[in-house]
């Protein structure tokens, strides 16, 4: 009797969550398969409209289209630079002591924590004058900002765990500085690197405020555009569509969630935790 | 020399982090006139200090910040404490709650608004019941709404932390208080509180610095409405800086809102930084 009373009470509480994290996914994911009709009579099943995704695939209506492989070159790019950049000076860091190390840590917090509100006007202005204004390369450089520090801390908590004597091991038997690097160092922290690649990925992934002011019609990744779709009031807001776009958005995440939950902590804390 | 590697790294944050804070102070001190740029000093941050629309926007912004920090630490450390003990179930839960976490702020305002609307499932079941309930006209029902969805984003943040805390910490001493016969709420007091009070403390900042920088899901949700009865700084910036080109007033807001964003970011180094070194 009581263990079908704690079983009971362990159902209750699993439907609960699932129905209260996973139901307003599931909804956005059914709007999205949904007819227009359909979802204004505001049915929880779809009826398989196909036409949504393919008109969001297609770019009609603003959304997707050129968005989408927009914000798959910024995310993938965004990864590969601020990686080249973050794994040179995360071994820095990791290896020696800096003169006011505080500081520099303070200083690359800090940009991790601007909001992007501050950002934005200097960036419109500077990215007009140097011409980089509404292009991808404009956008990926912007990302640079909260991406870098974020990176570099992540990987340098990485690599402090591993120790100094190998480096010097290595050098003693000759090995060059990019030959250690290529040859023992990275695939030491090959899981730092993967976990570093995440968020970087994710972080540009989902930024949008940034990329609505500097992007206009060349460059908009998919976030930039749904909001300006979400934004047409006076229009009416084709949900369908947007659905489509936002249930693109989220797929990912939804994808990783089972692998990078061990990572969570350490990522969204800087390694610290 | 390998110490030299820091370098591109500075670098880059210098050109898109350091340079345009200058920007910004070379914008903020001057003021158009006559298609030219004349230099006022502090006039626009005395502008702005005294603009009712700012000062409304930041009181809103900051009460929102500590509400939804309010509501997340007890949830969010509930939630860590009740999911401490291992199995498959309570990976299940913990696997599940993490996902808003994950997922792009614009997209979960989409989301939400989905919910929302009158022909969304919530907005249904408010009319099956009879509560009245519109945020697209009601200020304090959007407001209620911006809540519950920040918490629903962010709880998990919370939990994830501190549970990582806790599975660092040392067991001994619990199991020793437990056949001393402490009491559930004094291990928690005297054991378990101590030893995740760093991560508690980090992760409370961190949420505290988020929740100030809220743009994405309230522009979707309701952009700030119904009038502006929702409008926070973020939003007030990007109204004025870019939407009305008042380069010398926004460009002042962005310095006062940095400025305080910057205070709470130097209360997380003392945290971070506390008895450790950088790394």
């Amino acid at each position: 009797m009581k263990l079908t009373a704690k079983t009971l009470v362990r159902c209750v509480i699993l439907i609960s969550v699932i129905l209260m994290f996973l139901f307003p996914v599931y909804y956005m994911f059914s709007v999205s398969f949904s007819s227009k009709p359909h979802i204004e009579e505001g049915a929880l099943v779809p009826d398989s409209f196909l036409g949504n995704w393919i008109d969001m695939i297609n770019g009609y209506g603003g959304i997707g289209g050129p968005g989408i492989t927009n914000s798959i070159i910024i995310s993938v790019s965004c990864v590969l630079v601020s990686l080249s950049m973050s794994i040179p000076a995360a071994y820095a860091i990791s290896r020696y002591r800096f003169m006011a190390d505080k500081h520099l840590f303070f200083w690359f917090l800090t940009n991790r924590m601007t909001p992007a509100a501050c950002l934005v006007l200097p960036y419109l202005i500077m990215w007009r004058a140097l011409g980089i204004w509404d292009t991808l390369p404009g956008v990926i450089i912007a990302y640079n900002v909260f991406n870098i520090p974020v990176a570099v801390w992540l990987l340098a908590s990485f690599m402090a765990a591993i120790p100094k004597e190998i480096d010097e091991a290595a050098f003693i038997d000759g090995y060059s500085l990019w030959g250690y690097f290529r040859r023992i160092f990275l695939p030491l922290i090959k899981p730092g690197i993967a976990v570093t690649s995440f968020f970087i990925w994710m972080y540009s992934w989902s930024e949008m405020f940034m990329a609505s002011v500097i992007t206009s019609v060349n460059s908009k990744p998919l976030n930039a555009q749904l909001v300006v779709s979400l934004g047409r009031v006076g229009w009416g807001v084709e949900y369908g569509i947007a659905s489509a776009a936002g249930a693109l958005t989220i797929l990912p995440g939804l994808i990783l969630v089972y692998w990078a939950r061990g990572y969570l902590a350490k990522g969204f804390t800087f390694g610290r935790i | 020399m390998s110490k030299y590697l820091i370098l591109p790294a500075i670098l880059v944050i210098m050109a898109v982090g350091l340079i345009p804070l200058f920007v910004l102070i070379n914008y903020a001190v001057q003021t158009p006139y006559a298609h030219e740029n004349v230099f006022v000093g502090f006039g626009n941050f005395q502008k702005v200090l005294t603009d009712q629309r700012f000062l409304d926007s930041l009181r809103r912004t900051v009460v929102f910040a500590f509400t939804v920090l309010c509501l997340e630490l007890p949830l969010g450390l509930g939630f860590a404490l009740l999911l401490y003990e291992k199995g498959k179930l309570n990976t299940l839960i913990s696997t599940i709650i993490i996902v808003p976490a994950l997922l792009p702020p614009i997209s979960i305002g989409l989301l939400w608004r989905l919910l929302i609307k009158t022909a969304g499932p919530i907005g249904q079941l408010a009319t099956v019941f009879g509560l009245g309930y519109d945020p697209f006209r009601t200020a304090s029902h959007a407001y209620a709404t911006i809540l519950v969805m920040d918490v629903w984003h962010w709880t998990s943040l919370i939990t994830i932390v501190v549970s990582a805390g806790l599975a660092g910490m040392d067991r001994t001493p619990v199991l020793s208080a437990k056949t001393e016969g402490a009491t559930r709420w004094q291990i928690f007091r005297h054991i378990e509180l101590p030893a995740i009070q760093f991560p508690l403390v980090f992760v409370s900042l961190l949420r505290l610095i988020d929740a100030l920088k809220i743009y994405d899901e309230v522009l979707v949700l309701t952009a700030g409405g119904p009038g502006l009865t929702n409008e926070y700084v973020s939003l007030l910036i990007k109204t004025k800086s870019i939407e009305e080109w008042l380069v010398g007033t926004g460009a002042a807001t962005s310095l006062i809102y940095l400025f305080i964003v910057l205070m709470l970011c130097y209360a997380l180094l003392i945290v971070m930084t506390r008895g450790r070194g950088v790394i």
